[in-house]
């Protein structure tokens, strides 16, 4: 079935020009999918589009067959909608306790909140650990964990991720990558956006290539590993062949 | 005058600085919105609370809780009315500055015409007395206006740290778009977050009002205090606010005393050339990041 679908949409910041530029895609329940593509290529903008945070200035976003374009993140989050953005967007002042309790802000019910804190803790063993800490001193890898943490209190049916491994060690990126993986188990469909083509279509089942604001090519992500063109442009081959031709 | 007898006036005085500039400090923390007309507000509940005082012979610490929710509604009234149509653009701080800086003119101009510029004083009993501790005094009207203080920045503080919307205050201070990310309605804090920042404009004229003289142009003089205080505190910093209150008034009545009265504003603005130098993001503050 159809989660989400985006159709023809444009966006971008302020009065600044289109970043995304009439891109479409669908994304179907259950599935890990992966964005890629260069920089500044309109990933996170993308995701920002999604979930409210930016409004599209074109096009529609459908999720479960119903217009979100116009909503609000507060919004889209009732709907399930969990976002995890590029730098963490967590509480660097607020302990790690407290930014689970503000992941579940949209709760009524504290008691439920308290059993989704403590459902998160037995996935992130380690936020427990550090309940009382305040989250700018946790390190990256732990910020990230934090960050994943708080998304799945509310138990979201579509999370997405934006750049996950940024700034981290790839043994730490490994693990939030495996983490990630995990997450299907729960039913969740994720929406990932990484850099790193080849870590985040390793742990995907679909991936989607964008470039120039535009998505240009989108397959189960062992094809697009695969796939010559991809390799070229995007997985580094031209630059570890000509490694390989120096050493 | 003994050194420790100014030490705690300055410190009495600091308390209700300390009301002031907290109003300011929570309005920019959320919204990022340097609130030129604080001043402007905090005179204008100067006036209602005097003229309650002269024409009912309503004291001025009851007339606060008149003044004090009059004012967290009219904050409510006016962000609704006038910053959502500007919020998302880009020239929003700067716009945002225009706007404050007119609502002042135009509170001033208004108050002049209506109240005229005469010097003004509300004088209840108590302005006159004062407690006596073995050496030490205090002006009985100072001692009110600082436990008035103390107790609604201790409110401020429990709802801050202790009701929901506190806690999605706190959030929008410190990452607004994460807080939107949680499901805040970041629109709906920034208008309660005026409405509370104008309510403690309003306490704090009440105060004013019969703590010192006051006119329509005096806000000019607050607003350049409160202004300096919230950046030397690194804006949008609470503990920086109270430090930076507290310090400076204590330190104003000491240069007071040594220099005679007309120095003590100086302390302000020299402090704050002082530190900015030292430090540009102010005590407690964090650089701002460019969005």
């Amino acid at each position: 079935m159809t989660l989400l679908q985006v159709e023809n949409v444009t966006a971008g910041y302020g009065f600044g020009p289109d970043i995304l530029i009439g891109i479409s895609l669908t994304v179907e329940e259950g599935r890990t999918c992966c964005i890629i593509g260069p920089n500044g290529a309109g990933k996170s903008t993308l995701l920002k589009a999604i979930c409210g945070l930016l409004r599209p200035r074109q096009g529609r976003v459908i999720y479960k067959g119903e217009d979100i374009s116009h909503l609000r993140p507060y919004q889209t989050l009732a709907k399930g909608i969990c976002f995890v953005p590029q730098e963490r967007g967590l509480f660097p002042d607020m302990t790690v306790r407290e930014n689970l309790v503000m992941g579940g802000y949209i709760l009524e019910d504290r008691s439920r909140l308290d059993q989704e804190i403590d459902r998160v803790c037995e996935i992130f063993p380690l936020l427990k650990e550090r309940e009382s800490q305040r989250a700018k001193t946790l390190s990256g890898g732990e910020q990230q964990m934090l960050a994943l943490g708080r998304a799945l209190i509310l138990n979201p049916e579509l999370l997405m991720v934006d750049e996950p491994s940024l700034g981290l060690a790839p043994r730490i990126a490994a693990d939030i990558f495996e983490k990630i993986r995990s997450f299907k188990d729960f039913g969740m469909t994720v929406l990932l956006v990484e850099q790193n083509a080849r870590k985040g279509l390793a742990c995907a089942d679909w991936g989607y290539v964008l470039d120039l604001g535009k998505e240009r090519i989108e397959g189960p992500a062992d094809t697009i590993l695969a796939d010559e063109r991809i390799q070229e442009l995007y997985l580094g081959k031209l630059a570890a062949k000509r490694k390989e031709t120096r050493s | 005058m003994h050194t420790l007898q100014t030490v705690i006036l300055g410190l009495a005085l600091g308390g209700v600085y300390s009301l002031m500039a907290t109003g300011l400090t929570l309005i920019f923390g959320v919204m990022r919105i340097v609130n030129l007309s604080h001043g402007a507000f905090m005179i204008l509940g100067a006036y209602l609370a005097y003229f309650g005082f002269t024409l009912y012979n309503i004291d001025p610490l009851l007339s606060l809780f008149i003044v004090t929710p009059l004012f967290f509604f009219l904050g409510i009234i006016i962000y609704k009315s006038i910053f959502p149509r500007i919020t998302g653009s880009p020239r929003f701080m700067e716009m945002t500055i225009l706007v404050a800086f007119g609502m002042a003119l135009i509170l001033e101009g208004a108050m002049g015409k209506y109240f005229t510029g005469v010097y003004r004083s509300a004088n209840p009993s108590y302005v006159t007395d004062s407690i006596q501790f073995g050496e030490l005094f205090i002006p009985t009207g100072q001692l009110y206006a600082t436990i008035v203080s103390i107790v609604l920045l201790g409110l401020l503080w429990a709802f801050l740290n202790f009701s929901r919307l506190g806690y999605a205050t706190r959030a929008t201070m410190q990452n607004r778009d994460a807080a939107q990310i949680v499901g805040v309605n970041v629109e709906r804090v920034s208008t309660i977050s005026y409405g509370i920042g104008m309510a403690m404009a309003g306490a704090s004229g009440s105060l004013i009002s019969f703590l010192f003289t006051f006119f329509p142009n005096k806000h000019w003089q607050w607003i350049a205090i409160l202004v300096s205080l919230i950046v030397l505190g690194g804006l949008g910093s609470f503990v920086g606010t109270l430090i930076s209150a507290l310090s400076l008034a204590v330190i104003a009545s000491l240069v007071s005393n040594w220099f005679g009265p007309v120095w003590s504003p100086l302390t302000f603005f020299l402090s704050l050339f002082i530190v900015l130098l030292f430090r540009p993001q102010g005590l407690f503050g964090k650089k701002l990041e460019e969005e």
